[in-house]
């Protein structure tokens, strides 16, 4: 199997002129990524993907550690013979060739004949929605098209890692959306091996196997989007995937209770003793209605409404429970009956609940 | 009206002396060299002056001469600017200090020079009593300074290629830089990604991108040096001479019947200069350099 092994990759920058600003550095980092998967690493600008990118691509020399493609040892070889393909934020096309001269550049590089290279450039093209192309300019085509041809670029090398730097970014939405999909869809189709960056959760989710959250240098959590949304690890990663309603507790003689009481309730021997984090989900947050307050495995708090914004067919209801502000996702025929400033009871299962120990 | 014709009455100064100095001479030049002289009492148009040239072979072997000079000239220079060019552009991707910026100017140095000095230079560096053979007489790298080559007023015109190698080689690098500063800093990343070693990437991505500019600036550096006439006066020898040489030759020459002919040589330079210009236009439409850039 040709896995991409990064093992105990580490980089450390020079110190800034400001002295102020410690400099950035890459904390080890240790990932199998598995043939054909498609991963992602997400975190917020400057937490150091794009340097774990380019270190993975050789274009950065690392202080430590080793890139291995399955039997093969990548650390000490140049980035032209890797074999790896890169897609950037901007498409970076060369403007003096055509379309289909840009696609077949890697080929060209690898030495294949230029019938042959044509001929693949032109199939890769009509993959990428774009036949017909292969004869205008880069500064004929769209944005979008330009990262289509940036992405044919890649692929029709057959690289053994398509490396992807928040290739979508700089398209408008509905253009983001419909690369998301196109890129799903050729990968699944030519199993290729993907390392994705990018700061946007939704793309993450909906294009990757597996995800790794990353913050200032540091791989924190690796695992599948739905895992990682339900089961995050620290505060840092449930806050940068969205989770904000984090509450200071303890557990003790197995209970947790939050600092101002509003919740308390009996948890798992597993859980270690002493502070603790309890993280609900919005979704898992919903108002008490005659059916589910019997609920047996679930707990209720009181509070009462503060906000209420629509989107997109649900409710974002922000409610103050004690000293805490609770976001609640809530569905718009349930929301459409409740006003901010009216008391409120939520319920929320237990099974739903997730604690991390501080 | 006042308003649409104001630009073009503010223009007028400037535009009425380009006018009347270049095309009036040139037009003047044109009139005398068809035998057309009022001064001398000539007011007849002939092409006496032409028959007579291309039936020369003074005429013939100074045309041989400037050609082959301007065309080393150009080459060389063209070769050594853009060697210059391309590596004060790889120096700068690489580099992290200011060191490029330090080479940058000092390849700018000749700019600063004019082309007499620039020719005393060279007397001084390489004829046979010059600097550089003397370094190798002491050397003993040559018996004694007469074993050096004669490189300076020599026939072939070595000193005259020489100066103008060196006084131009800035002038093509300073013409091609800017364009190769165009080129994105990731194009070089992207060109590793995809298998482009350093070779291949001045191959196929900085040659490409800098040949209108180094066109155009090798055809200046030509047309300049095919015309040009204070360094071949001085460095060059006698017979045969450069056309702006021979030209003057004949100007001065002390009897007004050879002026029509030092005219008609500077008109055929001007005509030459055009053809060329037209030809180097033609080229670098049909190669389509410059497409796909905005």
């Amino acid at each position: 199997m040709s896995d991409l092994r990064i093992i105990n990759i580490e980089k450390q920058y020079p110190q800034t002129q400001q002295k102020s600003e410690p400099a950035f550095s890459l904390q080890p980092v240790r990932l199998t990524i598995k043939q054909g998967e498609f991963f992602s690493l997400l975190g917020p600008s400057g937490c150091g993907k794009t340097t774990l990118l380019k270190l993975v691509a050789g274009l950065l020399p690392a202080d430590n550690g080793e890139i291995w493609v399955g039997d093969d040892n990548l650390t000490a070889v140049a980035p032209e013979d890797r074999r790896f393909a890169m897609v950037f934020q901007q498409s970076l096309l060369f403007p003096h060739m055509t379309v289909e001269d840009n696609v077949a550049f890697g080929l060209k590089m690898q030495k294949i004949s230029k019938k042959q290279r044509l001929a693949d450039a032109h199939g890769m093209l009509e993959h990428v929605g774009l036949g017909g192309y292969g004869s205008r300019f880069p500064d004929e085509l769209s944005g979008g098209q330009q990262q289509r041809v940036a992405l044919a670029r890649a692929l029709v090398a057959n690289p053994r890692v398509l490396l992807m730097d928040e290739p979508f970014s700089a398209l408008d939405p509905s253009l983001r959306e419909e690369m998301r999909e196109l890129l799903s869809r050729i990968q699944k189709e030519f199993r290729v091996t993907v390392l994705f960056v990018t700061h946007d959760r939704e793309e993450a989710f909906y294009l990757s196997d597996r995800i790794g959250v990353m913050s200032e240098g540091t791989l924190l959590q690796v695992g599948k989007a739905k895992k990682l949304y339900e089961q995050p690890v620290s505060a840092k990663v449930a806050l940068f995937l969205g989770l904000k309603n984090i509450i200071k507790g303890t557990v003790a003689d197995g209970r947790f209770s939050s600092s101002d009481q509003n919740f308390e309730f009996l948890v798992e021997d597993t859980i270690q003793t002493g502070p603790c984090l309890l993280i609900l989900r919005p979704e898992a947050l919903q108002p008490v209605t005659k059916a589910a307050a019997l609920h047996p495995d679930s707990i209720q708090v009181s509070g009462v409404i503060q906000q209420m914004r629509f989107n997109h067919g649900f409710y974002s209801v922000k409610v103050k429970v004690g000293s805490n502000k609770l976001d609640c996702s809530i569905a718009s025929q349930q929301a459409e009956e409740m006003v901010p400033g009216q008391k409120i009871d939520l319920l929320v299962k237990l099974k739903d609940i997730w604690l991390i120990v501080e | 009206m006042w308003q649409k014709t104001k630009p073009y009455l503010l223009l007028l100064p400037a535009i009425g002396t380009i006018v009347l100095l270049f095309f009036g001479g040139l037009f003047d030049g044109l009139l005398k060299s068809l035998g057309y002289f009022p001064a001398i009492g000539e007011t007849r148009f002939e092409v006496t002056a032409y028959t007579d040239l291309f039936r020369s072979s003074e005429f013939w072997e100074s045309l041989v001469l400037t050609g082959r000079v301007a065309a080393l000239s150009s080459v060389i220079a063209a070769v050594l600017g853009a060697v210059i060019a391309v590596s004060l552009f790889m120096l700068n991707e690489s580099a992290k200090s200011g060191g490029a910026q330090l080479w940058h100017r000092l390849f700018q140095l000749p700019l600063t020079i004019p082309h007499l000095v620039g020719g005393y230079i060279v007397v001084l560096l390489f004829m046979q009593s010059g600097f550089l053979s003397k370094i190798l007489a002491s050397a003993g790298l040559i018996d004694e300074i007469r074993d050096f080559p004669v490189l300076v007023n020599d026939p072939f015109g070595w000193g005259i290629i020489l100066t103008y190698a060196w006084k131009e080689a800035p002038f093509v690098s300073l013409m091609i830089y800017p364009v190769l500063s165009r080129i994105h800093r990731s194009w070089r990343d992207v060109a590793r990604i995809f298998g482009a070693g350093s070779w291949n990437f001045i191959r196929e991505i900085v040659l490409p991108v800098m040949v209108p500019a180094w066109t155009i600036a090798t055809f200046i550096v030509f047309v300049f040096t095919f015309s040009a006439f204070e360094v071949p006066f001085l460095l060059g020898v006698t017979y045969p001479s450069m056309l702006p040489v021979f030209s003057y030759q004949l100007y001065t020459s002390g009897t007004l019947a050879d002026r029509p002919e030092a005219l008609a040589v500077n008109i055929i330079l001007a005509a030459l200069t055009i053809l060329l210009g037209l030809v180097v236009y033609y080229f670098s439409k049909r190669w389509n350099v410059l497409k796909g850039w905005d």
